[in-house]
């Protein structure tokens, strides 16, 4: 459902993203990991056609995205890191905005919207102003308005920020239920207990290049540990050395 | 240990700085440019005040008191001008600036908080009037050959007077604060503001002080002086700032009014800083409270915008756009004073009196016409300039929802250029047509007006939303901001050179045929074939003035990285 080869992004001499390759599969859900400034947000950024690759190709639903752009968004479902909406529009009226750019105005876009607001728990809002929401209700928004269009694949930049317990037990719901009705999943994410709950697979990125991909057993054979933690797996591969000397300066 | 309140004022000092040393582009033009015209003000405003100080000098004692009635005006106004800055001022540095979260988590004393914002209100409020009062004040001293004390009255003259209006402001705005949540005392303030301005604009125009030029109006002078003499109260500062630099200038010392000064000061700033250790941490929690947004629900524009024959993507994106502007009170009001404007404008032409000069009056009016023509194009731009050029910033860090759906850019900036063309067209046109009617222009040159303007709103609004999708601040504070960019100043200087092309392509061929017809001689076929040229050229300079800047625009916005 999502095909990348051979993507890269480069600012002048510095390669944020070095040629990577991925496939995620119609139903799997794939995490995709990292320490920070790995080139994550910058892969992810390059799926939802928010930046322009130096080189390689992404196809979305068999969709190339730099030649077929609107065949191929119109497939795609993105949520990113932060939540920046328009804070002088409603819940409704975001989300009305939303399916207009999507180009679905018919009848059943009202009762699909109501859909999304109660699964989200925002119904209340509806009639109210973003600008006076909390984070994660503009998350749980954004959220609605990437499942209003029923992508057949979905890209999410750190889906668990800014939630509450009941808000991040509803997501990982949510990305289960999807999943099961065949819907592509890539997930970037810092938080590794959610990645080992929820992931098929897993790539992990490290200096714009991935590193490791696989399950999570695919991942602890890799890093030769007996771990049932995802966590030291994950620093052995990215190089943890780094928490040795946060012990001593603490 | 703890530091004394001008640290806190560092991060202001050191930003400024960051910013010098990290150029941008665009930088050096803006510099030049703005440099340039401040310095240009600065120094017509010296020119005028001295010439009229020196005339003054052959009055004797009607000078002398002239000067003295100026000065005091001359504080009245700047008074004025400060207590409503400060009143706004105060607004963002002691309640909606990002950073008192971190100073007020920080082990910082509650008085030496007040001070830092105090200070930063007082040189945010006042730059502006400090900067006019420079040339005024040093072109008075110049002309009246004052003593070298006479600079250092001014010098000290000037400082209470700042403080009185920014203490009492500050107050003003705690008060306020404590009944209204901050943002929407913020509009309230804003509304206020432009109001007022509406307000000066249209009675300074209606009272046509031209009629004092003419001869006919000598007996109302008197009169006129009497209305000026009104509101000077003993009572303000301003008068006693007037009064310290008149006894300053024939080098004696007025310590009765400066004095009063900063005695004033001096006790608002305790009065001030007494309140604010009492009501501030009160008024700062209640202004982070988060409220019901109140809002208009707009439902007639739903309704009216679902039946135009629109695509649902540009229908959204229309709809959306124009809630949002009409829910921002910082937008919408500035239509306010736009409107005012235009009656002004409307108004000059009303009050024209062309008939004066009687054998002249048909050449004049069919002049005027194109003159009109001129203003209409720039008064135009300069709209587009402040709505059409900022549409695709206006995004801001929400621009992500249009660029990762499936609407190509090129219809995003389609849907910008209809939203800003309509009400501008409908703006200019208007303009156009009724001033040519208070003209009494010919029928033709009103025809050919009416159409150039309608061409030109087109290609006008294609440049400023082209060039506005190439050169777009997405990250800028607020709109205004985005206009006086690199890009914007880049938009206004090539509107200009546009609107004079066009206005003398069709002006040489429109007046010949005038001239012609009034004669009643054939046109030459030569001249026939240049004048068609002269009108196809503007035709075509109009069109590659929207046309070019569009497509650059939307290849910008699809290669944006």
């Amino acid at each position: 459902m999502i095909v990348i080869r051979d993507l890269a992004k480069r600012y002048g001499p510095f390669a944020a993203v070095g040629g990577i390759e991925l496939d995620v599969a119609g139903g799997e859900i794939h995490g995709f990991l990292g320490p920070n400034g790995a080139g994550k947000t910058t892969t992810i950024r390059m799926i939802a056609g928010l930046l322009k690759p130096t080189r390689g190709t992404i196809a979305i639903d068999g969709h190339d995205l730099a030649r077929e752009p609107e065949a191929a968004k119109r497939a795609l479902g993105f949520v990113p890191d932060r939540p920046f909406l328009y804070e002088k529009l409603t819940a409704g009226e975001f989300l009305r905005f939303h399916a207009g750019l999507y180009g679905l105005d018919g009848d059943g876009t009202t009762g699909r919207i109501a859909e999304l607001l109660d699964l989200f728990e925002l119904r209340l809002w509806e009639g109210e102003l973003i600008e006076s929401f909390s984070h994660g209700m503009k998350q749980r928004l954004v959220m609605c308005s990437a499942f209003l269009h029923r992508p057949r694949a979905v890209v999410i930049d750190e889906p668990m920020v800014g939630l509450d317990p009941r808000g991040a037990r509803l997501m990982k719901d949510v990305f289960r239920a999807m999943s099961r009705k065949g819907v592509a999943i890539l997930m970037s994410t810092h938080t590794l207990e959610v990645a080992q709950e929820m992931c098929d697979r897993i790539s992990i990125i490290l200096g714009g290049k991935i590193i490791a991909r696989g399950t999570v057993e695919d991942l602890r054979a890799l890093a030769g540990g007996e771990d049932e933690h995802l966590t030291p797996v994950f620093l052995k591969l990215t190089g943890g050395s780094a928490l040795q000397e946060i012990d001593e300066a603490l | 240990m703890t530091r004394s309140f001008p640290y806190l004022l560092l991060p202001v000092l050191w930003g400024a700085r960051n910013r010098a040393r990290r150029r941008e582009k665009g930088d050096a033009l803006r510099a030049v440019l703005f440099g340039g015209i401040a310095l240009v003000v600065a120094a017509v405003i010296f020119a005028v005040v001295f010439w009229l100080t020196w005339q003054l000098l052959f009055y004797e004692e009607l000078g002398d008191y002239l000067v003295r009635l100026g000065l005091s005006w001359l504080f009245l106004t700047f008074l004025s001008f400060l207590a409503f800055s400060a009143l706004v001022t105060s607004l963002s540095t002691f309640f909606l600036s990002e950073d008192l979260r971190l100073l007020l988590a920080a082990p910082v004393p509650r008085d030496r908080l007040f001070y830092s914002r105090y200070a930063k209100t007082a040189g945010q409020a006042s730059w502006m009037v400090v900067t006019f009062l420079l040339p005024v004040l040093l072109a008075v001293g110049l002309a009246r050959c004052a003593p070298p004390g006479y600079y250092l009255a001014a010098l000290l003259t000037v400082v209470p007077f700042v403080l009185i209006p920014v203490a009492l402001g500050s107050v003003a705005t705690l008060f306020l604060v404590s009944i209204f949540p901050a943002r929407r005392a913020r509009d309230v303030l804003m509304l206020m503001g432009l109001l007022f301005a509406v307000a000066l604009v249209l009675l300074l125009r209606v009272l046509r002080p031209e009629r004092l030029l003419s001869v006919q109006s000598l007996p109302d002078v008197t009169g006129f002086f009497a209305t000026l003499q009104t509101p000077v109260t003993p009572l303000l500062p301003s008068f006693w700032a007037g009064e310290t630099l008149f006894t300053a200038l024939g080098g004696g010392v007025d310590w009765l009014h400066a004095g009063a000064l900063w005695t004033t000061a001096l006790a608002f700033t305790v009065f001030a800083r007494m309140s604010f250790a009492r009501q501030y941490f009160a008024a700062w929690s209640k202004a982070q409270e988060a409220r019901k947004a109140r809002f208009t629900r707009l439902r007639l524009l739903e309704v009216l915008v679902s039946r135009a024959p629109l695509r649902p993507p540009v229908r959204s994106l229309l709809l959306k756009d124009l809630k949002i502007f009409l829910r921002d009170t910082t937008q919408w009001s500035q239509l306010l004073l736009l409107l005012a404007l235009a009656l002004v404008y409307l108004y000059n032409f009303r009050v024209l009196d062309l008939e004066r000069i009687p054998y002249m009056s048909g050449v004049v009016k069919n002049v005027y016409a194109f003159v009109n023509l001129g203003l209409a194009a720039f008064v135009l731009s300069a709209v587009a300039v402040r709505f059409v050029f900022p549409a695709v910033s206006a995004e801001g860090p929400a621009f992500w929802i249009v660029r990762s759906s499936p609407v190509g850019m090129r219809s995003f900036l389609w849907s910008k250029f209809w939203t800003g063309l309509v009400p501008i067209l409908l703006l200019a046109l208007g303009l156009t047509v009724v001033s040519n009617e208070f003209l009494g222009a010919a029928t033709f040159l009103k025809i050919l007006s009416a159409v150039a303007i309608v061409v030109m709103s087109v290609s006008l609004v294609g440049l400023a939303a082209g060039m506005g999708a190439k050169h777009p601040r997405f990250g800028a504070e607020n709109l205004t901001q985005v206009a006086g960019s690199y890009g914007g100043i880049a938009f206004m200087i090539l509107a200009v050179l546009f609107i004079v092309a066009v206005v003398a392509l069709l002006a040489w061929p429109s007046l010949a045929y005038i001239l012609h017809q009034y004669r009643g001689e054939p046109i030459p076929p030569l001249r026939q074939a240049l004048m068609a040229a002269s009108l196809l050229a503007a035709l075509a300079l109009s069109a590659v003035t929207f046309w070019v800047p569009m497509r650059q625009g939307v290849r910008a916005l699809e290669s944006l990285g």
